[in-house]
C-alpha cells in the first residue's frame, strides 16, 4: 500500500531527465530548463528518462552505453532527432520537437507505475578485469598493491606533484563525451592529483554547435541588424545560463535563459546583471584563475579574444554598423572573470544596437562575413577550440578549470543552422 | 529488571535501524557493475578513486580543534572562577597566552593561507 502511494507520488513530480546532446540545441536547453514539468539533471543516478538528441556519433557510442547503463531501474531512453542505438528493444522516439515534453511526462508516468518496462542494459554486467580467485587474498593479483580488488588496479604514485612537491597517488581517468560540465562530445583523458590537474590530454573534440539560421542567412543576403542582434543576445545568455548552473545559481541561471526567451530589443539587462552582483559570483577566487594570452585567445575568436584585449570584430567593416556608431566593447585582463564581464557589457551592447537598429529598420550591408556570437566566420567557420584545454588547464584546481571551461565557447559552428524550434 | 529493559530497549532500535535499511532493498537486485562504477559522463577510470591525496585543510583542522578544546576548558573554569577570584583570571590567562604564541607560530608558516 505504502509502496503504490509512493509510485503516485513519484508519477506525479517533475521528470528527472539527463540530457544527452548529439546536436547543441540552445532553443530547446532553454525550453527544458524553464519547463515546470522537467527538471535536467546533472548525473544520470538521479535520472528516470535519457534523453538523446540528435545523432550521436559512431566514436561517442560506446559512452553512450556505459551512460544508458549508469541509470538506475525503472527508466526509459528516450530519443529525438535521432536513429536509437539498435540494440535498444522498444525504445521511445520522438519525430516532432512539439511532442517532446508530453512525451517525457507519460513515459516518466508509466515508468513510476508499473505500466512501461524499464529499458535494458546494453553493457554485460562483468567487471571490467577478471580478479576473483586470483592472488592469496584473493583481491586478483599478487603483492599488496598488485591485484584488481573489484576489477580495478588501486591507485598508484606515477607523477610528480605539480604543486608544493607533495607527490601523491595520482588518478587517470577519461571525462566525457556526455559530462555535464563539458561541452558535449568533449572527450579528455585527465591525470588528477588531489584537486590539481597534472594533465588534460583532449581525445575527441566537442560537438558542432548550429547557430541561429540568422547568421548564416546574414552571409547570403542582408537581414535585419535587430533580429541579428537579439540572437547574438540570446546566444550569450544561454551560455551565461550554462555557467551559472554550473556554479549552482540555479535562481539566476533560470532568470538568463528566461530572458534570452522573452528578448526583444526593449528588454532591459539591469535585473539580471544586479542578481549577478549579489550572488558573488565574481568575488570567487576561480574567477580570475587563469589568463588567456593574446595567441590562444585570437585563435578562439569572438568574445573570448575580446575579453583579452583583441579589438577584433567584423562588424566594424559593416557600414549599417557604422552608421549606429559601433565600436567593440574589449577587456585587457583574458580572465574568467573579463569573460563574463564581456557577456554582460555584449548582451546590453547588442540590445542597445537591436534599439536603434529597429527605429530605422537598418540591415547589414556586407553579407561575405559575418561575426558569429562564436567569432569572425569569413572564408572559414569558427573551428574547434578543445586542444587549447590541453595547453591552458594543467597546473589548475578542478574548480578553476572547470569555471574557466565554462566561461569559454569552444564549439566550432556547424555548417547547417539550427533548426526552426516547434 | 532495568538491564532486562535495556537490553529490550537497544534490541527494539537495533532491530528498528535494520528494518527501515532493508525494508527498500528487499526487492533491490544488487546494482550492476556499469553502476559501481564512478559517472565520469560515459569515460571509464584506470585505477580505484581510493587513494591518497593531501587533505590541504588538515593545518586548519587542528587549529579549530585546539580552539574547540580551549572553550571546554573555559565552561569548568567559568564555574570555579567566583570562587577563586584573581588566581583563576591569571591561570587562564597564562593558558590563553601559550595558546596565542601558537597562533601566531602557525599564522607565520602560513596555515590559515587557503590553498
Amino acid at each position: 500500500m505504502a509502496v503504490s502511494w509512493l509510485r503516485q507520488l513519484a508519477a506525479r513530480s517533475r521528470v528527472p531527465v539527463f540530457p544527452v546532446w548529439g546536436w547543441h540545441d540552445d532553443a530547446l536547453l532553454a525550453r527544458l530548463a524553464l519547463s515546470s514539468q522537467v527538471e535536467l539533471v546533472d548525473s544520470p543516478r538521479h535520472a528516470s528518462v535519457l534523453l538523446v538528441i540528435g545523432e550521436i556519433p559512431a566514436a561517442l557510442r560506446d559512452g553512450l552505453r556505459r551512460l544508458h547503463d549508469q541509470l538506475p531501474a525503472p527508466f526509459a531512453a528516450v530519443w529525438l532527432r535521432g536513429a536509437p542505438i539498435v540494440a535498444l528493444g522498444a525504445p521511445v522516439q520522438i519525430a516532432r520537437d512539439d511532442q517532446l515534453i508530453e512525451t517525457l511526462v507519460r513515459t516518466h508516468r508509466e515508468l513510476m507505475l508499473g505500466q512501461r518496462e524499464s529499458a535494458p542494459r546494453l553493457l554485460p554486467d562483468e567487471p571490467p578485469n577478471p580478479w576473483k580467485g586470483l592472488g592469496d587474498d584473493g583481491h586478483g593479483g599478487e603483492g599488496m598493491m598488485g591485484g584488481n580488488p573489484y576489477g580495478r588496479p588501486m591507485a598508484m604514485n606515477m607523477q610528480n606533484d605539480l604543486r608544493d612537491g607533495l607527490t601523491l597517488d595520482s588518478l587517470t581517468f577519461r571525462l566525457g563525451p556526455f559530462f555535464p560540465l563539458l561541452p558535449a562530445g568533449l572527450c579528455a583523458e585527465v591525470t588528477l592529483q588531489g584537486d590539481v590537474i597534472q594533465s588534460w590530454e583532449t581525445r575527441h573534440a566537442a560537438l558542432p554547435q548550429r547557430l541561429d539560421p540568422i547568421f548564416h542567412a546574414a552571409r547570403q543576403h542582408p537581414v535585419s541588424i535587430a533580429d541579428l542582434e537579439l540572437a547574438r543576445a540570446r546566444h550569450h545568455l544561454v551560455q551565461l545560463y550554462r555557467a551559472l548552473h554550473l556554479a549552482g545559481l540555479e535562481h539566476v541561471a533560470h532568470q538568463a535563459v528566461s530572458l534570452s526567451q522573452r528578448l526583444t530589443s526593449s528588454s532591459r539587462l539591469d535585473g539580471l546583471r544586479r542578481q549577478l552582483m549579489r550572488s558573488g559570483i565574481f568575488r570567487l577566487a576561480a574567477m580570475d584563475g587563469v589568463q588567456l594570452d593574446g595567441e590562444l585567445a585570437s585563435h578562439l575568436g569572438g568574445p573570448a579574444a575580446r575579453a583579452a584585449g583583441l579589438e577584433v570584430d567584423l562588424r566594424t567593416n559593416d557600414a549599417s554598423y557604422q552608421s549606429l556608431g559601433f565600436r567593440p566593447q574589449y577587456r585587457t585582463a583574458g580572465t574568467t572573470r573579463a569573460r563574463w564581464e564581456q557577456w554582460l557589457g555584449e548582451i546590453k551592447q547588442s540590445l542597445q544596437l537591436a534599439r536603434q537598429a529597429e527605429r530605422d529598420n537598418l540591415h547589414t550591408a556586407n553579407t561575405g562575413a559575418v561575426e558569429t556570437p562564436r567569432g569572425p566566420w569569413a572564408d572559414e567557420r569558427p573551428a574547434d577550440g578543445s586542444a587549447l584545454l590541453d595547453e591552458v588547464l594543467p597546473g589548475l584546481e578542478w574548480d578553476e578549470a572547470m569555471t574557466l571551461i565554462a566561461s569559454l565557447d569552444l564549439r566550432a559552428v556547424a555548417d547547417a543552422p539550427r533548426e526552426a524550434s516547434a | 529488571m532495568e538491564l532486562l529493559t535495556l537490553v529490550i530497549i537497544l534490541s527494539l532500535a537495533l532491530g528498528a535501524g535494520l528494518l527501515i535499511q532493508w525494508l527498500p532493498q528487499r526487492h533491490q537486485p544488487i546494482p550492476p557493475y556499469s553502476q559501481r562504477a564512478p559517472f565520469l559522463g560515459g569515460g571509464t577510470p584506470d585505477t580505484h578513486a581510493w587513494n591518497r591525496y593531501h587533505i590541504r585543510y588538515y593545518p586548519m583542522t587542528l587549529l579549530l580543534i585546539a580552539f574547540e578544546m580551549e572553550m571546554m576548558f573555559m565552561y569548568p573554569w567559568a564555574v570555579v572562577f567566583v570562587e577563586k577570584g584573581m588566581m583563576a583570571v591569571m591561570e587562564m590567562g597564562m593558558f590563553l597566552a601559550i595558546l596565542s604564541v601558537g597562533i601566531v607560530y602557525a599564522w607565520r608558516e602560513g596555515v590559515f593561507r587557503w590553498q
